[in-house]
């Protein structure tokens, strides 16, 4: 149990693709971190770089004061659990939880007690003497932890082990993971694609993009104030609109010019990002989540200046809150994210997705205002993409 | 799927009838003129049913002495054969296998050697101890670089590699005929170098084989396993590779992570993985070269295996030698009939897909 730290770590492979750049990164003892980014985007050569079974093009990888650049995969004290769980058949599952334990030449009774005690924890003790091949997908998950877990290493990977899973059960495991984390305290490095995963498992989550950190924080954080276009839309379910706007001051208000329709910005709104102010009148990137849209007949006190007027396209009634998406007279903004669908817009109009509370009973097709909490809006770079805040 | 009919089942099962007798028929025959008098074997109307059995032409064939009860050699054999089934059926069940397969291997080796010394033999068991080194040589070598060289090829991707694999496949389909001169003629220069250095008649201090007097290398066993290694060798390296592609990669990256090295993960959890595919091979191999026939005519002008010394049987005219060909083919498939039967659950699964998936 140790830090771990990650220095500038580059991979460039030999056909020259460049799979990670730079990336720099340090998990605090016991700490979750999930790196979680789009599928192609370079998260597993980074789990596969600290594991050893890539090699460092440059950078350097210490895990508490040891430089392990060079050092063999079974030298580095670190367990990976893979996204194939890769359990070796012609074994049991007690000789596989105690594979890592024999070749350490650990005496046969002491084997026994600490398997039995990971079993234990991750309740197999059931199953010890099966064959992997007679297990179900979760116990197969449960036994690639248990191996890992077994010789309570300094590190922790794993590579999105909840991928092959079905969705139910991956909600379950999802906290049984990060439950027997938190109870063994070893520092774990996560990969995923999934921002629901690295949202409610990570302690921090770093978010990267073609082989680029773009931003490392606390889930919430990562929420609410994300650093550029990227994490602001890849963080969320479902995602961040984002249009191009622009901002601009008559008679000493702010007024935010969305296509056909303007929205009312409290003056505290920009003096909280003062550099906003250089921004008066030139196109820029605004953003709001689903959530901070709202039917205008279920809160009917909000000032009638934060209010779109659209049409509704699409509706989706999901029980506890209602989706509906229409149309919004401003050109979107591509993220960046190749997982994202294709924006069922043109050049003039682009789809905007509101979360309504249940009590909505708007219909498709009915014309309707919308509430926005510009409060809660995200403004960013139109070129660099970056946000706008001090 | 639709039921198929009465008719069309009649249909099936009478076209493999035909074809299981077809196939059978001539080992029947062989093994009734292996049991059968010279004259009803040289009976001008073919003797089917009803004649006098007798082990004459097995005696003749493997024994030197004419007044033995062949009883007692079945017995010998019979003996022999369950005590060994006996043991592999033990290993089998229990977790240490070895023990018991290095156990049966034993008895076997120990019968082998027990055997001239109970009965006087002929020439022909020295054939049969041919057969039996230049068959595990050739497996335990070619099965051997097979592995190595199948993972190698199967985890590196690289144009070399597959270079080599399509030239072993060009050497695999060149009739083997083509290349039985030139390792005779290789062999001789070698035998020649070493008269002529003197290199062959040295005196090794510490290496006595009994019996050998002089290096050399043709008309020995050593030059048969050679160059059957070799014609095989491209096979068993495609096999290998083959199921070796099946495996994982992440199964020997977890093995790593694990604390094993290279080797280990190898040796620990990849080979365990591998033994459908292992007898598979093997089997085939076996097959190979307990039947090879040319290249021991060639290579060894007197080191014969079985397939040359019934080939010398059935030349002549005499319908004694007759009787003792089918006696001798009759005994020399036997064993390879029982290994078949043995294994073919295995055979199966190793030639069929996905075998070592998990």
């Amino acid at each position: 149990m140790s830090t771990v730290t990650l220095d500038k770590l580059t991979k460039v492979y030999p056909n020259g693709f460049q799979a990670i750049t730079e990336l720099s990164l340090t998990l605090e003892d016991g700490e979750f971190l999930v790196l979680v980014g789009p599928s192609g985007c370079g998260k597993s050569t980074a789990l596969r770089m600290i594991a050893g079974l890539e090699d460092i093009t440059s950078g350097d990888l210490y895990v508490g004061e040891r430089l392990l650049n060079a050092v063999q995969p079974k030298d580095r004290d670190i367990a990976m659990v893979f996204q194939s769980y890769a359990l070796y058949p012609q074994m049991t599952v007690a000789e596989n939880i105690g594979f890592p334990l024999k070749l350490r030449k650990i005496g046969k009774r002491d084997r026994h007690e600490q398997v039995y005690q990971a079993a234990e924890i991750l309740e197999l003790t059931e199953q010890l003497e099966k064959k992997p091949a007679q297990l179900s997908g979760g116990q197969r998950q449960r036994v690639a932890m248990g191996r890992a877990i077994v010789r309570r290493p300094a590190l922790f990977l794993m590579d999105e082990p909840l991928s092959n899973l079905d969705a139910k059960l991956r909600v379950q495991m999802r906290a049984d993971i990060a439950g027997i984390q938190r109870e063994l305290g070893v520092t774990t490095f996560y990969v995923t694609h999934d921002q629901v995963e690295a949202m409610t498992m990570g302690d921090r989550v770093a978010v990267i993009k073609d082989g680029i950190l773009q931003q490392a924080a606390a889930p919430e954080a990562l929420y609410e104030n994300p650093d550029n276009v990227f994490v602001a839309a890849f963080i969320g379910s479902p995602s961040m609109n984002l249009y191009e706007a622009t901002l601009a001051e008559a008679d000493g208000d702010y007024l935010l010019r969305l296509g056909d329709q303007t929205l009312a910005v409290p003056d505290r709104v920009v003096a909280a990002r003062p550099a906003l102010r250089d921004y008066l009148d030139q196109p820029l990137v605004v953003g709001f989540r689903p959530e901070d849209l709202e039917d205008a007949s279920v809160v009917p006190d909000h000032p009638d200046d934060q209010r779109l007027h659209t049409e509704i396209a699409v509706r989706e009634a999901l029980g506890a809150e209602t989706l509906v998406h229409f149309a919004i007279a401003a050109p979107s903004v591509d993220s960046g994210d190749p997982d994202a669908l294709d924006e069922l817009g043109d050049e003039e109009s682009s789809r905007c997705t509101a979360r309504f509370s249940a009590a909505t009973r708007v219909r498709v097709g009915d014309r309707v205002r919308v509430n926005v909490s510009t409060e809660r809006l995200h403004f960013f770079d139109r070129k660099t993409h970056l946000a706008i805040r001090s | 799927m639709r039921r198929s009919s009465t008719l069309s089942r009649i249909g099936l099962h009478a076209t493999m009838l035909v074809l299981v007798v077809w196939s059978i028929l001539p080992f029947i025959w062989t093994f009734q003129t292996s049991i059968k008098f010279t004259r009803d074997v040289a009976a001008k109307e073919p003797v089917l049913w009803g004649y006098e059995t007798t082990a004459n032409a097995y005696r003749a064939f493997w024994l030197d002495e004419d007044d033995i009860n062949m009883w007692s050699v079945l017995v010998y054999i019979l003996v022999v054969a369950v005590v060994c089934l006996i043991l592999g059926q033990i290993g089998r069940r229990v977790r240490h296998s070895w023990p018991w397969f290095t156990a049966a291997v034993g008895v076997i080796f120990v019968a082998l050697w027990r055997f001239p010394k109970v009965w006087e033999v002929n020439d022909e068991y020295d054939f049969l101890i041919n057969s039996i080194v230049v068959t595990v040589l050739t497996m335990l070598i070619s099965l051997s670089i097979g592995l190595l060289a199948g993972y190698g090829l199967a985890r590196y991707t690289g144009i070399s590699g597959a270079v080599i694999l399509i030239v072993a496949l060009g050497f695999r389909a060149l009739p083997r005929t083509a290349f039985v001169l030139p390792y005779f003629f290789g062999a001789k220069e070698i035998d020649d170098w070493l008269n002529s250095s003197g290199v062959g008649s040295w005196d090794f201090p510490l290496i006595d084989f009994p019996g050998i007097d002089t290096l050399q290398i043709l008309d020995t066993r050593l030059a048969i396993v050679l160059a059957l290694v070799a014609v095989n060798q491209p096979f068993t390296i495609w096999m290998f590779r083959s199921f070796f592609m099946e495996v994982p990669k992440e199964i020997e990256e977890a093995a790593m992570m694990d604390g094993a090295t290279r080797l280990q993960a190898f040796r620990r959890v990849i080979i365990p993985m591998m033994w459908p595919a292992i007898i598979a091979t093997g089997l085939f191999t076996m097959l190979l070269a307990y039947n090879e026939y040319l290249f021991v005519r060639v290579l060894a002008p007197t080191e014969w295996t079985l397939p040359v010394a019934i080939v010398s049987l059935t030349g002549g005219e005499s319908s004694r030698t007759i009787t003792e060909a089918a006696a001798a083919s009759v005994s020399i498939t036997l064993p390879i009939v029982v290994v078949i039967i043995l294994f073919q659950k295995h055979l199966v699964k190793g030639l069929g897909a996905g075998a070592v998936k998990g």
